[in-house]
């Protein structure tokens, strides 16, 4: 068990950067989850925490030791890979067993801890199955097998659950959590898929373009996200975006105005521009809107495309008149005309219908168009808001 | 129903006659192009037996004309047309006395092994760097490669056998008069050489296909690079292993050039099985039965290698060919 420090990471390729300056401490014990689009970087600074990539500059420390220019063999970690890397020559025995092996252990422990690992992950009496033979939850388990059996001080984890089908992913996502508590190991974890950043982690490393962009426990990032990449990133479907003007006392879109508390102005002034966001469950059918406590004023818009998922219906809201409904990959809105809206599944709403909605002021980010950094959670006064940004893009660590 | 099915049979026997009629205007050739056009498998399949047939005899036909000739009792070969002239198993026994042919055999397997261990080594590492890595300057070096293994054999025989003839002096402790001439280095050395390049592009392209991931999971295990490419790379890369080790031996074995020309011919200079079988041939006689009696017990063991091999061999060479 061992805390991890990174400390100015770099790694870069002939003309790419893959990893740009990444600082990071993480706990002992704690599970850490990197996260973002493909090719952000996040398997290569796990990679460089591994020792299978050596950085262009900066440091890794795991506990005390400086490792950074230590071979893999020699860091005390185990990883578990995206495509599982059974060795396929070797039974289950074998492969649990091989690192054990390599060090020399004698007979009677490596039996003891291969039992042990096999009793964690379920395995037992599968000991001389050939990985062939299993299938993929089962050969997943192999490998964390493989990977427990050595009591590492850190747990690199690649990946691991992206090969399993959905269901399976589901099982498996609880099974490691579960895991982790019984180990209280360090774990870092690399995923794209933000629903298993956010259910296990401790914290979440968001990553984009080789740079952290905020590290911090998943609801954080989920509500007080630092900046407009990571709450584009975090939370399914994605976030509203609308350009506005900042006017004294209330924020002006294209198509609709949004009044703020003149409290809570500091730092804008009248003729700022802004990027408002807001996630799809903040946005209220203004006859339902009952319950909520800083409703902004109406907008009109008018109903596009319904996506019942079952416990939740997702609206397609177009605002103005000749609305460009283009949307991005994301799903999400893409253009300032388009506001997507999570409804009750038992709302009763009909496509092309005009409805008037409110957004909750309270819940409101506000985003510097330019760098992207977040000025401001919730529209209302200081005393009643959820949170004032503390982070930048820069000062993430 | 019934009259209808009736009418409908006339029909048809109506029809085939008019068919029956009109083939029968062809002749054969004719009629046997026409039905090839309309069914291609009448056609492919008496080609397929004409070329199989063609390949058996050409490559079965020497086999047996070189059994009837050992089976031939010497000095009966001049009447022999298909059959022995003859019949005298016993000469499978006899090129074992009248020159120790085992010593002969026993020299060519050594040198086949020790150089296809050798190749196999140094082609796997060589193979690891060129399939696993990039580094400046791999293109240029593995065309070196490729161009070292275009040169004629034969153009580095004599610098070879001169180096060879030399006396090194810090060698003598080793070997008794310090030269390489007459000891099996003077054959594993040129031969290994010769047989690298192929190995190595053989090696390349197995150890290039096995994924990333099992190297990089082997090291954080705990091996080192060299450790992942004997404990993981190479066991998975078996078929290929085994190609180029059948190939580099069986060509080893049958070298001719270098076999015949870096010893004295002598069974205690480790003089490979061609000597053996030349050396039947003396001054005044030419034991052409001993010789391919010996021929024959020389190739049996490659023989079955191939076939004990051969869906190793077959596996690797087309998995090779079909890379991405």
């Amino acid at each position: 068990m061992a805390n991890v420090t990174l400390e100015g990471i770099t790694k870069r390729y002939e003309d790419v950067t893959a990893v740009d300056d990444m600082n990071m401490e993480i706990g002992d014990g704690e599970f850490v989850t990197f996260v973002g689009p493909s090719g952000c970087g996040k398997s290569t600074t796990m990679e460089t925490i591994a020792g299978l990539t050596k950085p262009t500059e900066g440091t890794v420390h795991i506990g005390e030791r400086d490792v950074t220019r230590l071979p893999p063999k020699d860091r005390n970690i185990a990883m578990v890979f995206q495509n599982i890397a059974l060795f396929p020559h070797m039974d289950v025995y074998d492969n649990i067993s091989f690192g054990l092996r390599l060090r020399k252990y004698d007979k009677d422990e490596v039996d003891r801890r291969v039992e042990e690992a096999a009793d964690i992950v379920q395995l037992e009496g599968m000991m001389e199955r050939m990985p062939e033979e299993m299938s993929g939850g089962q050969r997943q388990r192999v490998a964390i097998a493989r990977a427990l059996v050595r009591e590492p001080d850190v747990f690199l984890m690649d990946e691991p659950l992206a090969n399993l089908d959905a269901k399976l992913r589901v099982h498996m996502r609880t099974e490691l959590q579960r895991l982790h508590r019984r180990l209280d190991t360090t774990i870092v974890y690399v995923t794209h898929d933000q629903a298993e950043a956010m259910t296990m982690s401790d914290r979440i490393a968001v990553i984009n373009a080789g740079q952290l962009m905020q590290i911090a426990p998943p609801l954080e990032c989920y509500n007080e996200p630092a900046n407009l990449f990571v709450a584009g990133f975090i939370g399914s479907p994605s976030m509203n975006f609308v350009e506005a003007d900042v006017r004294s006392g209330e924020l002006e879109t294209e198509n609709f105005t949004i009044e703020f508390d003149p409290a809570t102005t500091d730092g804008l002034a009248p003729g700022d521009r802004v990027t408002i966001g807001v996630r799809p469950e903040d946005v209220y059918l203004e006859r339902t809107a009952d319950g909520v406590e800083h409703p902004s004023g109406l907008i009109d818009a008018r109903t596009d495309v319904l996506e019942p998922m079952g416990n939740e219906v997702f609206v397609y809201l177009v605002t103005g008149d000749d609305a460009d409904t283009s949307m991005d990959v994301e799903g999400g809105a893409a253009t300032d005309d388009q506001l997507l809206m999570s409804v009750d599944p038992d709302t009763e709403i009909d496509i092309d219908e005009d409805v008037s909605v409110v957004l909750d002021r309270s819940r409101v980010h506000l985003f510097d168009p330019d760098t992207g950094t977040a000025l401001r959670h919730g529209l209302i006064s200081a005393a009643s808001a959820t949170g004032t940004p503390e982070r930048g893009v820069g000062d993430t660590d | 129903m019934a009259a209808e099915t009736e009418t409908e049979t006339i029909e048809r026997e109506a029809t085939g006659e008019q068919k029956g009629e009109q083939e029968r205007n062809r002749g054969p050739l004719e009629r046997w192009v026409g039905d090839s056009i309309s069914d291609p498998g009448r056609a492919y399949k008496p080609m397929f037996w004409l070329v199989t047939i063609f390949f058996l005899f050409t490559t079965l036909f020497p086999f047996y004309w070189l059994l009837m000739v050992a089976l031939t009792p010497e000095g009966q070969l001049q009447d022999v047309w298909l059959t022995p002239n003859g019949f005298n198993p016993g000469v499978f026994i006899e090129v074992f006395e009248i020159l120790p042919f085992h010593r002969y055999m026993f020299n060519s397997f050594v040198i086949a092994t020790v150089a296809t261990v050798i190749v196999l080594l140094v082609a796997s590492l060589a193979g690891y760097v060129f399939g696993r890595l990039s580094f400046p300057g791999k293109g240029p070096l593995m065309l070196l490669v490729l161009l070292v293994s275009f040169f004629p054999p034969a153009a580095f025989f004599i610098p070879l056998n001169d180096l060879f003839n030399t006396q090194i002096s810090i060698l003598e402790p080793v070997l008794s008069d310090g030269s390489i001439y007459n000891t099996p280095y003077a054959l594993i050395i040129p031969l290994s050489a010769i047989f690298m390049p192929l190995a190595i592009f053989i090696l390349t392209t197995f150890y290039s296909q096995i994924p990333d991931g099992l190297e990089d999971a082997a090291r954080v295990e705990g091996t080192t690079r060299l450790g992942a490419l004997f404990r993981v790379i190479i066991p998975l890369s078996a078929p290929g292993v085994a190609t180029a080790g059948v190939l580099t031996f069986i060509g080893v074995y049958n070298e001719f050039f270098f076999s015949f020309l870096m010893t004295d011919g002598q069974p205690q200079s480790w003089a490979p099985i061609l000597d053996g079988i030349l050396g039947y041939q003396g001054q005044y006689q030419t034991l052409y039965n001993a010789m391919a009696a010996a021929s024959i017990i020389g190739v049996l063991p490659m023989a079955i290698l191939v076939v004990v091999a051969q869906e190793k061999i077959v596996s690797g060479l087309t998995a090779g060919g079909l890379k991405e």
